[in-house]
Order: C-alpha cells, then structure tokens, then sequence
C-alpha cells in the first residue's frame, strides 16, 4: 500500500450530514488529506485543522483510534455541526478499503 | 416543537429591525454583502437586518467546504449560463433559479443564541417562518439540523455563520424546480440518494408552488409580515458604502478562482 493514487471515501452521517476525504497513501502514511462535505464548523477558518488531524495517520490505525486522534486535534472554540471525529474516521476508512460491501441498510 | 418562548419573542421584539426587500442582484455580490452585511451587524454599524433576496441569473451556490467537481458539471452548468459561486457558511449546494427559490439572510447579535447550541440556533432563527407557513395551511416543522419540511416534503434549508458578534442566518426554500436542468448541473451523490432512499416518503422536495399554489411573491410578502407584526420590521435599503465594500470584495475574494474552487 504506498502507492500516490488518490483514494476517497464517503460517509453520510444519519440524521446529519455528508464528509468526503480525499488522500494518497504514501509508505503506510496518509498523506495530501482533503476534507470536504456539507457539513457545518465554527469559525470556518479551521478547515485545515481536520485535514491536518489526518494527515500522517497509519494507514492501518483503527477507526477508533483515527478518531480520538481527530478528536484530540480540535482545540477548543472549533465546533463540528452535522459530522464529527468518528464520521471522518468512518469516511477514511471507507477511502482505504473501498472493495469491501456496506453494511445492509 | 420549536415555538419561541414568550421571553425569547421579546429578545427579538426589543431589537430595531430593518428590512431590505430583495431587488435581482448578481450572485457573486449577494455572497459579498452576506458578508459585509454580518460584519457590520456584529461591529454595531448596522441594526439588525432581515434581508430578502433577489437573484439576476440562475446559479449554483456551493456551502464553504464543498468540492466543486463533486457537487456540480462544471460543463453543464456553463452550457446552461448556471454560475458556480461559494458562500461563506457550510451546509450543501443549492441550485437557485431567481423565480424559484426563496431566500433570505438574518444578521443579529450573537447575544441573540446565548446559551444555544448550534442545532437549537438553527431551529429557533426559522420557526417564525415554520409559523408563517402554518398560517398558509402547510403542516410546516423543522427538521434538525437545519432543514425545513411538510408532509409535503422538504420545503427548504438553513446555514449559520458567526462573524464579529453576530449571527448570520440564511435560509433558501424551494418554490417551483426545474429538476431536469438540477439535475444535469447538480451531481447528486450515491451517499445522499442512499440516505434519502431509507425515508424517501418524507424526505421529497415539496417545493411551496405545489405545497400552497400561490404566486411567490405572495408568500414572502405574508413571510414579511409575519416577521414584522411579530417582531417590528422597519423598511431599509442597502447603503452605497455596503455597496461598494461588497463590489470590492466580489473583486478581491468571491469572484476570484480561489475563492470559488478553494476545494477543487
């Protein structure tokens, strides 16, 4: 797994809303993170605070562990509405096992 | 149900309104003075506005964290003279044709959502609309997030921004779609369709024209004066200096590239 292609994955939150990331993996690391999606952050200026929780992550590090990492890099004042650390993680994960089926709905 | 208290009526009640009715405007400005607009609140320049929209042209508006290629045929959209702009808050992609969408902005002081939270903030700013749509015999309520709805189905959406001390609310409601030209400029994503296919029955567009069949200019000047026999609303006009601020920040930020494909 290090190879520059651009993976993306998904996640719509139920009830919430929609979180895309984007990014290569690049000797078992995350890297060129991009977050996108309809969801909500106050002050929008902290855009990259997300992207930057992600970047460098282990390509193998569980979804739990994704999260907390993505939690704990949001200072305080900065406010996700509609996703959250765990949506991310999910939409991650998706991005790097993008064969395996969804869960039925 | 999220019906304001007596106490919060008065909060509302005890600031000076004004109104500025909507006259066609480019997109790009509108952008920009949604802006300039909640600056000026915030700093106390401006009494608290409520600001009807017009639209000169059809447009795409993208939410601030949106990705261009993802929401929109960039190709489509210029064969159909559809603009692609970006606003300053989050949220999703509206597709505005300016007979068929309603929209509005409120740009209060902060101290207005004290001690809400965001989702409690999005539902209180839209519930005297929610009212107002009630009193046009629609069974109206709010579906949080921010999302305004009918057993008729989805009716509209809000987003929030908050800049210097001030709460900027805009809402857009559809009133009548053309949904084979929303659909060639809009990419609509497997993810939402999914989402939206476990309660299609309820999560429909339900645009007002169907909903009420009266003329959209009929419904905003009922709007209007719901908010003004509720709270007080005095007529205003945009000033020549929010004006020229705006045009110079269309200039400078909203109309350049990387503004609007910040997230290619």
């Amino acid at each position: 797994m290090s190879s520059r292609e651009r993976r993306r994955g998904v996640y719509k939150v139920p009830g919430g809303k929609l979180v895309a990331v984007e990014f290569a993996v690049v000797d078992g690391l995350l890297h060129d993170v991009v977050v996108t999606g309809d969801f909500f952050l106050y002050p929008e200026e902290a855009l990259p605070v997300l992207s930057v929780a992600i970047e460098g992550a282990l390509a193998t590090e569980s979804r739990n562990a994704l999260a907390a990492r993505i939690a704990a890099a949001i200072p305080e004042g900065v406010e996700l509405v509609g996703a959250s650390p765990e949506a991310l993680a999910i939409a991650v994960d998706r991005g790097l096992h993008p064969a395996e089926p969804e869960a039925a709905p | 149900m999220s019906e304001m208290s007596q106490a919060q009526i008065e909060r509302w009640r005890a600031l000076d309104w004004k109104l500025i009715p909507g006259a066609p405007t480019e997109p790009l400005l509108n952008m920009a003075l949604d802006e300039v607009l909640a600056e000026r609140v915030g700093r106390g320049e401006r009494a608290p506005t409520l600001c009807v929209w017009g639209w000169s042209r059809p447009c795409v508006v993208l939410g601030r964290f949106q990705s261009v290629r993802n929401e929109v045929d960039e190709d489509a959209a210029a064969m159909h003279g559809v603009q692609i702009v970006r606003r300053i808050s989050g949220g999703g992609a509206m597709f505005i044709e300016p007979e068929g969408a309603i929209t509005w902005s409120i740009y209060a002081p902060q101290d207005l959502v004290q001690g809400m939270t965001f989702a409690e903030s999005y539902a209180h700013f839209d519930s005297w609309v929610v009212a107002a749509l009630r009193e046009l015999g629609l069974d109206a309520w709010y579906e949080p997030l921010n999302d305004i709805t009918s057993s008729g189905g989805k009716i509209g959406g809000a987003a929030q921004s908050r800049r210097s001390g001030a709460v900027l609310h805009h809402t857009t409601m559809a009133y009548d779609m053309n949904i084979p030209l929303m659909t060639q400029v809009l990419r609509i994503g497997r993810e939402k369709l999914s989402d939206k296919g476990v309660k299609s029955a309820d999560r429909r567009v339900g645009p007002l024209r169907q909903q009420t069949s009266l003329p959209r200019q009929a419904i905003i000047d009922h709007m209007v004066n719901r908010f003004a026999t509720q709270f007080g609303l005095q007529p205003d006009a945009l000033s020549s200096e929010e004006i020229a601020e705006a045009e110079a920040r269309v200039r400078d930020r909203f109309g350049a590239d990387s503004w609007i494909h910040y997230l290619p």
